[in-house]
């Protein structure tokens, strides 16, 4: 008798738990792959406040947000182009911010276009055409993305320094402007905001379900009926934007242009989307572990600068980036061993 | 849903060949055959995953090209393989290819409510539509692929096997489902080569052999007897048959299994293998007997147990990996060349001389390519090969002497036990016949062989029995020409009730019996 009314009693509660407990859960898988890039920030911000203290000031954080921003937004332009599978990582993304650098500093500005507005339309459309290329050639060529975007980023490379042989030319009076960093909420950091509100909208759209799926398993999504072909174009142009967004900050950090300070990005964007927790084979990624690696990339190369090592601390910065780069893929592959959940579920 | 003289090519390999169906809704319409008749084809062909080479399809009046053109026509299939993404949680995988590009039609809270009801009624518990698939067990996620096409409402659903992760008291639940389906107006199309539960649900039955259809069978018509009748009827081209000499009096076995488990609930197998014999190994898809014979050659593990081979000495050998069976003298020839087989950038001598990489070395370690060259002359000469110049890529072969190349290298192993798994996919007719007759001299010269193959003639006047599987476990063993013969291997196959045709004669080794495929015990 009393048992059943126990039963009963349960019964309402359980139900409510269960949707908290759900909910939790759902977050949980979503955002595991976000525990070794956010404990790898924390440690690095614990480091830097005690080597580095006056990267938390005000001048200090703006700085920080404007050096930083490239390789941000640059890191969340591969990312949907990564999540769509098949070792799909792009390596033309450096060039092609540089790309972009260059040709608003020598073609825009020589014909007149300064126009913030013209300069953004401009940026964005760049990058999506670059993309719309890359892709097509991807999809509709079928040749493997690595070799695609190698060979982008050599004709990139080399187009570049025809544009503008030696680093030089000026950027937009207003673009030059934001370069200061003398507030904290200036309008690199609104940019940041905006790309990352764009591609919030962009993860509640059914295309960022069907890129999840399609990176995961193409075989099951073209079987379930996903056009992959479409999908796959709409991830590189997506992709696209960001690498405008990025360009600009880009442009806005060195007030110039430089046709090679780009090429470096390729590595380290495809680092810190490493870091991030995106996996290269498709499937799993996201803006916030792109941000919360090349954060980590930023404030390495931070609190690397603040120890002397004179002439050679830009190889100790490379070579942390690849030792840390190591450690973190080990410590995720701990965390994620499959198995632990599928015994608790059988 | 109609479909006319449907044909197809795979290669060499004709997998339809003039199949008509026809199917209505309000009906659960059966397909059936052997294996290899081409009923995953034609369900292929009905959700646009092939195109034909030739015939008609119209379905609800369309002509499926691609599976989005199927299932914007209602057509949705449940395939053989689970297809589901793993990192995706359970309500993405329900839910995938339903959404236009952009837009959800609609909210999560909606659907996480039907995914929640649809799942507790299917799996008979309830599953967490947020977790992610791979943490779940694999008859849910079995379950999963079959919600996923129920929430689509199809007009025409079509099963390709796709109870085989089920136990008993799901497959009810799922036929309940079928029931409802049609009662509802659609089409159900079972694909299938469990014929119980054909006789059970299906309303309209066709018959598929070779790739064509043999007959199409209404409720009443509907009988074991009579489908087995049909699938079998004999107005095939028979082979020639290779005579089986007569075979040693001294029986010695090389081969032995013991106690030997392909799963945890599988009746334990021991097999014995003599010298001088050819025993067949036949089965339905997935039946257990694949992974018998990979076991047999040490390529897979078995679930428990032990392979054993034993030497012209009398030694016996544990066989656990492929190393020890090498040594032990077991080679294994698989008939998917192309995984499993050959080196297609290498040349032909080049894919038959691996074999010979310990024995034709000089003493510096040197390859004695000469040596190589006679020794390959010699075996093509026997084998009868085909072949333009030595050097010439493997590929360059027909599918039937790139096997024979693969024999060829078994061959110059100086193995005493070949294992063939299916080694004739895809090869025409007088190859065969040079395999079967080199396969029978290498027999008696005494060798042994363990020959797999989905075509059951390939054993009629060539194996000396034929053991037959089902649930992982031999259920049968068919001896003698009046027992290696069509009816009694397709009775044993397909597991027929009634006794008449179960294929024991009294003087089989009591152990090799009729089992019953009740689950055992795990260890």
């Amino acid at each position: 008798m009393s048992s059943s009314r126990v039963a009963v009693d349960a019964a309402p509660a359980r139900r409510d738990g269960s949707g908290a407990v759900a909910k939790l859960r759902r977050l949980r898988t979503e955002y595991a792959r976000l525990g070794v890039p956010l404990a790898l920030v924390v440690a690095l911000l614990a480091i830097a406040a005690w080597r580095v203290p006056q990267l938390f000031t005000v001048v200090g954080l703006a700085g920080a947000i404007l050096v930083a921003a490239p390789l941000m937004l640059a890191t969340m332009a591969i990312t949907p182009i990564a999540m769509a599978g098949r070792g799909g990582v792009d390596l033309s993304i450096g060039p092609a911010v540089g790309f972009i650098n260059v040709t608003i500093v020598t073609w825009l500005v020589s014909a007149g276009i300064e126009h913030p507005g013209l300069v953004f339309v401009y940026a964005m459309l760049a990058g999506v055409l670059w993309q719309l290329m890359v892709g097509a050639a991807i999809v509709f060529v079928r040749v493997s993305p690595i070799i695609v975007t190698l060979a982008g980023f050599m004709i990139l490379q080399g187009l570049n320094l025809v544009i503008l042989p030696r680093p030089g030319g000026l950027a937009p009076d207003w673009l030059s402007d934001w370069g200061y960093g003398t507030t904290l909420f200036g309008p690199v950091l609104a940019v940041l905001v905006g790309a990352f509100l764009f591609w919030y909208a962009f993860t509640r759209t059914a295309l960022f379900t069907h890129l999840k799926l399609m990176g995961s398993d193409e075989r099951t999504a073209f079987a379930c009926g996903v056009d992959v072909t479409r999908v796959r174009l709409l991830a590189h142009l997506i992709g696209g934007v960001f690498i405008g967004l990025a360009a600009i900050c880009q442009t806005a950090l060195i007030g110039s242009g430089d046709p090679t300070q780009g090429n470096q990005l390729t590595l380290q964007a495809i680092t810190a989307l490493v870091l991030g927790g995106t996996a290269l084979s498709g499937g799993r990624g996201g803006a916030l572990g792109s941000v919360l690696g090349a954060t980590a990339m930023y404030l390495i190369f931070v609190v690397l600068s603040s120890f002397n090592f004179g002439a050679i601390s830009g190889f100790m910065t490379q070579m942390s980036y690849g030792l840390i780069l190591v450690a973190a893929l080990l410590l995720s592959l701990l965390g994620t061993r499959p198995g632990r959940d599928a015994r608790v579920a059988a | 849903m109609r479909l006319s003289g449907v044909g197809k090519h795979f290669g060499e390999t004709r997998a339809l060949a003039g199949a008509t169906l026809t199917a209505v809704g309000g009906e659960i319409h059966a397909v059936v055959g052997e294996n290899g008749s081409g009923k995953s084809t034609l369900a292929k062909v009905i959700s646009g995953v092939v195109l034909p080479d030739e015939g008609g399809v119209d379905v609800c009046g369309v002509h499926p090209a691609n599976p989005r053109a199927a299932r914007d026509a209602g057509i949705v299939t449940i395939y053989q393989e689970i297809l589901l993404a793993d990192d995706l949680t359970v309500l993405d995988n329900l839910f995938a290819g339903i959404d236009g590009l952009l837009r959800h039609r609609e909210g999560r809270a909606v659907r996480h409510e039907r995914a929640s009801v649809l799942l507790e009624r299917l799996v008979g518990e309830p599953v967490d539509p947020d977790r992610l698939v791979s943490t779940l067990p694999l008859s849910v996620r079995q379950w999963i692929v079959i919600a996923r096409a129920l929430l689509l409402e199809p007009r025409v659903l079509v099963f390709d096997e796709s109870s085989a992760a089920l136990d008993l008291e799901a497959t009810e639940r799922l036929h309940a489902e079928m029931l409802a389906l049609r009662d509802r107006g659609a089409c159900v199309l079972l694909v299938t080569h469990r014929i119980a539960e054909l006789v059970k649900i299906a309303d309209r039955a066709t018959v598929l052999r070779d790739g064509a259809t043999v007959g199409s069978l209404g409720r009443d018509e509907i009988s074991e007897a009579r489908l087995l009748e049909l699938m079998s009827a004999t107005a095939r081209s028979r082979c020639r048959v290779v005579r089986a000499k007569s075979t040693d009096p001294v029986r010695r076995a090389v081969l032995v299994t013991e106690a030997l488990q392909l799963s945890c609930a599988a009746v334990p197998i021991d097999f014995r293998l003599d010298a001088g014999e050819i025993a067949g190994i036949a089965g339905l898809d997935g039946a257990g007997q694949a992974g018998f014979v990979r076991a047999l050659a040490g390529i897979d593990i078995p679930f428990s147990g032990q392979v054993t081979s034993i030497g012209t000495t009398g030694d016996a050998r544990p066989i656990r990996t492929v190393d020890e069976a090498e040594q032990g003298g077991v080679t294994y020839v698989s008939g998917d060349r192309r995984r499993e087989g050959l080196f297609p950038d290498l040349s032909i001598q080049e894919n038959f001389g691996l074999a010979m990489m310990d024995r034709r070395v000089t003493r510096l370690g040197i390859l004695d390519r000469e040596g190589i060259r006679q020794d390959f002359e010699q075996e093509a000469r026997t084998l009868k090969l085909r072949y333009g110049h030595a050097d010439d890529r493997i590929t360059t072969l027909s599918g039937g002497n790139q096997q024979k190349v693969l024999i060829a290298r078994a061959l110059a192993r100086r193995a005493r036990v070949i294992v063939l798994n299916d080694p004739t996919r895809g090869v025409d007719i007088g190859t065969k016949q040079d395999l079967y007759e080199q396969l029978r001299l290498f027999a008696d010269g005494g060798g042994a062989v363990v020959f797999l193959s989905s075509e059951l003639e390939e054993f009629f006047g060539l194996a000396d029995r034929v053991d037959v599987f089902r649930a992982d476990s031999v259920f049968a063993t068919c001896r003698g020409a009046d027992q290696i013969a069509e009816a009694p291997l397709l009775a044993a196959l397909f597991g027929q009730a009634d006794s008449a045709a179960r294929p024991l004669r009294s003087g089989s080794p009591p152990d090799s019996g009729p089992r019953s495929i009740a689950p055992g015990t795990c260890p």
